[in-house]
């Protein structure tokens, strides 16, 4: 009972935050601030299934992503909501979620052509290298496969994948969170940049607007740009090396999951006082957030990606394409969050039992 | 010691005050019957309230215990059966994994390879960082562990180790993960809503998302009751969700006092919380403290109507004993009276009788209030020769049919007998104005009886006179006219004893 409550009181508070966001950009709200409740709204939980009649009974997906992470751990839980959700309608999918413990696109081109073997009615990809990855994608469309991407990553604008349903604004919010940085920081001063996989398109992406933002401040410079290849402890140690070279380093903008949380680790073993920007919503970079380490953490909502990924892989698997039942990129939100919002949101991400 | 005479109003007095003072006492001693009784109510309803959460913790972590080892068994049985079918692809392995999970009831049952690859129902997937029990290389033991899922859910993670092959691939681990909502529902079957529980993490997290009460709530319990309990008791509780110790807590937040049981749940970290739902307690002590009053306020009524009775009981029949008493008392004195003044072989008055009434008479002629008065006074002739020679029942006699004969002819007079064989009869009104033919039909019969040997009684009488101070006046001249009259009926052949001596 009290659970029910529990998500009817998210739905309306969810339902209450779009409304205000809506009025903010129409021009009816002065309040530009972030608001606790941002937290609440920037995953939502709260799914149902579309109208969209399914033709089958029964539907097989291949999915492989970058890296074994808890990110697309987050993606999978959405996933596995959805599947839960077709089977209460008596439509039974099933799929396979893979990734390597490191990413490479040779290791996803194998894959791939692996899933090709296999009785898929749809392969997804979270392209791991856009470059190498596009193409690939592009000649298994053209063999009859229905290919899509999802999560962080698209392929290359010109690839023939189906759709894309995941983060559309890397580098807006690669820039939203230098933005954040830089007036922090009143425009001047050492930035360190962190980016994860080398060829990641989210991870780049975010990286450029993290660049292009600097470089609108002339007393602002980038330190160091360095990939930690989505590991904690390589984050770490490149950080401690940043602020180590560049002891008058003033901030960090970390492009992914990894970043925030190695950079927090090292500034606060080097008693720095580097001001952290990072990317999404792990658990002990949301504790340093809480604890004013890390400035502010761009929360991507991983369970509406992994949820709508299954929907649309459904419907391609139907020989749809994108059109009114779905878009080309079915885009989905990213919210900054700060420190008021950092115990809420780990609140709703983890339970209080883990603060 | 001075002997103070008890008036019937000192008695009444004293009842009153007794009746009342007992009153008093009996009510008093209710009264104090009553609070003991709520007291005594209000600490057994405690005991029985710690009993009820202890034995209730220890019940719903028992459940908790009984569901685990059954997932386990299950996972076991479950793992025996795939090993043993010869599954040769995937979809056979998700469909021997939903078979098994049906059949056993299991949640999320799943099977991991030695890449960490997970088989479940519906999905293959690497779950190297989703699973933290896959962080070591080998699994060695059985694994309870908590998962805290991306969403706020929460799940109670149990895994087993494994050595099955299955599509050529070698199997290490089985697990089940099991939402801590069904294992509240679990709990809460059999709660009928009168008690408050949660789970808690060692660190006082709410695992369970249940309220523990309106003021705890699903919040931290360390938080919630720091400050509502002494810094030591504080740490201790703290101490107890550390080291998985059982124990109790009472605590009062905005003036309301409540005391909780926790229990560790053997092997998971956790401490399970209950407190009985207040409104419970104050209902049973209410619903007790209600009846025991309502039994003393009959007791106190019936024990006011059994005293207001038995007082007026007491009353009457004192007051009647009293009486009775009063009544038997005034008999006596009465009977005393007349004993004193009656003879007591012929029925007459006595000698004390007519002293009583010489006293009085010579009072009343000096003062000069009687008017006529007659003195007779009666001598029984031959008594000692009867005695002498007839015995003395016979002379009893004599005096007997004397005193009747005296009685009879003068019978508006009053007869005293003065001496053995003397009597006196007081004559006044109706007897005075008779006298004379009296006294002549007494003499007439007394001579009459002579020759018939009956009894004879010499008779002299006067009458007062102006000169007489005093009764004996009057008696001095009847007896002289007795001894007159003796000495005649003697000369008549009377016996007389004081003539029969002068002859002898």
């Amino acid at each position: 009972m009290s659970q029910k409550k529990n998500n009817i009181f998210r739905k309306f508070l969810i339902l209450v935050i779009s409304l205000v966001v809506a009025l903010a950009s129409s021009g009816y709200s002065a309040d530009t601030g972030t608001a606790a409740e941002d937290s609440e709204s920037a995953v939502d939980f709260e799914h149902s299934l579309d109208d969209y009649v399914p033709a089958k009974k029964k539907y097989n997906f291949y999915f492989t992503y970058k890296i074994v992470h808890p990110w697309w751990d987050a993606v999978a839980l959405g996933m596995e909501d959805a599947q839960k959700k077709y089977l209460e309608k008596g439509i039974v999918i099933t799929y396979e979620y893979m990734a390597p413990d490191a990413a490479s696109y040779e290791d996803q081109i194998k894959r791939l052509s692996e899933a090709e073997k296999g009785d898929y009615d749809v392969i997804g990809v979270d392209v791991a290298d856009e470059e190498k990855i596009s193409a690939v994608l592009d000649e298994m469309v053209d063999a009859g496969y229905k290919v899509m991407t999802f999560s962080s990553s698209d392929a290359s604008a010109d690839c023939k994948r189906i759709a894309y349903v995941g983060n559309t604004h890397n580098y807006q919010d690669g820039a939203d969170l230098t933005q954040a940085l830089c007036e922090k920081l009143e425009y001047k001063g050492k930035v360190g940049i962190l980016v994860g996989s080398y060829g990641a398109p989210c991870h780049e992406d975010r990286a450029k607007g993290a660049k292009d933002t600097i470089a609108k401040y002339p007393n602002m410079e980038i330190a160091a740009v360095e990939y930690d290849m989505d590991s904690i402890d390589k984050a770490h140690e490149l950080a401690v090396k940043m602020l180590k070279d560049n002891p008058d380093i003033a901030g960090f903008v970390c492009c992914n999951m990894s970043n925030p949380v190695g950079t927090a680790r090292a500034v606060t073993e080097l008693g720095s006082k580097a001001v952290i920007v990072g990317m999404d919503h792990d658990q002990e970079a949301l504790r340093y957030l809480r604890d004013g380490v890390i400035y502010c953490l761009g929360v991507q909502d991983c369970y509406s990606i992994g949820f709508d990924t299954i929907q649309v892989a459904v419907k391609i698997a139907d020989g749809n394409l994108p059109g009114d039942l779905f878009p080309d990129k079915t885009d989905e939100s990213t919210t900054i969050i700060y420190q008021e919002d950092a115990a809420p949101m780990l609140e709703v991400l983890y339970g209080d039992v883990s603060q | 010691m001075k002997n103070r005479k008890i008036t019937e109003k000192a008695v009444t007095i004293t009842a009153a005050i007794g009746s009342v003072l007992i009153m008093v006492a009996v009510i008093a001693n209710t009264y104090w019957a009553s609070r003991q009784a709520i007291s005594s109510t209000n600490q057994a309803v405690s005991a029985v309230s710690a009993f009820y959460l202890e034995s209730m913790a220890d019940r719903h972590a028992r459940t908790i215990t009984n569901l685990i080892n059954n997932n386990f068994d299950y996972m076991e049985k479950a793992v025996r059966v795939i090993d043993e079918d010869d599954i040769e692809s995937q979809d056979e392995l998700r469909d021997a994994i939903g078979r098994m999970k049906t059949l056993l009831s299991l949640n999320r049952f799943a099977l991991v390879d030695e890449d960490n690859i997970v088989y479940t129902q519906y999905t293959t997937y690497t779950g190297g960082s989703r699973h933290a029990f896959l962080a070591d290389e080998t699994l060695d033991d059985r694994v309870i562990s908590t998962v805290f899922r991306y969403g706020s859910s929460k799940e109670l993670c149990l895994a087993i180790p494994i050595d099955v092959k299955i599509m050529g691939k070698q199997f290490k681990a089985c697990f089940v993960q099991i939402d801590i909502n069904d294992i509240v529902n679990l709990l809460a079957f059999d709660d009928e809503e009168s008690t408050h529980f949660a789970l808690y993490s060692a660190n006082g997290g709410n695992i369970s998302q249940t309220e523990l009460g309106p003021l705890i709530g699903t919040g931290n319990i360390f938080d919630a009751t720091e400050g509502n309990v002494s810094g030591q008791k504080w740490d201790s509780f703290r101490n107890d969700f550390a080291n998985e110790e059982r124990g109790t807590l009472t605590f009062t937040i905005n003036g309301i006092v409540d005391t909780i049981y926790y229990e560790p749940v053997p092997d998971t970290g956790w401490e399970l919380v209950v407190m009985i739902r207040e409104s419970v307690i104050q209902d049973q002590i209410q619903e007790i403290s209600e009846k025991s009053l309502a039994t003393n306020r009959r007791q106190i009524f019936s024990l006011l109507v059994i005293a207001s009775v038995f007082s007026g009981i007491i009353f009457y029949m004192l007051r009647r004993s009293a009486r009775e008493r009063l009544d038997e008392e005034k008999e006596n004195s009465k009977a005393f009276k007349s004993m004193a003044n009656t003879d007591s072989m012929t029925g007459v008055r006595n000698k004390h009788a007519y002293m009583e009434a010489e006293a009085q008479y010579n009072s009343r002629i000096r003062e000069g209030s009687v008017d006529n008065l007659a003195l007779v006074v009666c001598d029984i002739n031959g008594l000692k020769y009867v005695n002498d020679t007839k015995g003395h029942a016979a002379g009893d006699q004599l005096i007997k049919d004397a005193s009747a004969l005296i009685c009879d002819m003068f019978s508006h007079g009053s007869v005293f007998r003065t001496g053995g064989d003397e009597f006196v009869v007081l004559l006044q009104d109706k007897g005075y104005d008779t006298r004379e033919e009296v006294i002549n039909a007494f003499n007439r019969k007394v001579e009459e009886n002579i020759s018939k040997n009956e009894v004879v009684v010499s008779i002299g009488y006067s009458t007062l006179q102006p000169e007489d101070e005093q009764l004996h006046d009057i008696f001095e001249r009847a007896d002289h006219l007795m001894y007159d009259r003796k000495k005649e009926l003697k000369s008549m052949g009377a016996r007389t004893r004081e003539f029969d001596e002068e002859q002898s």
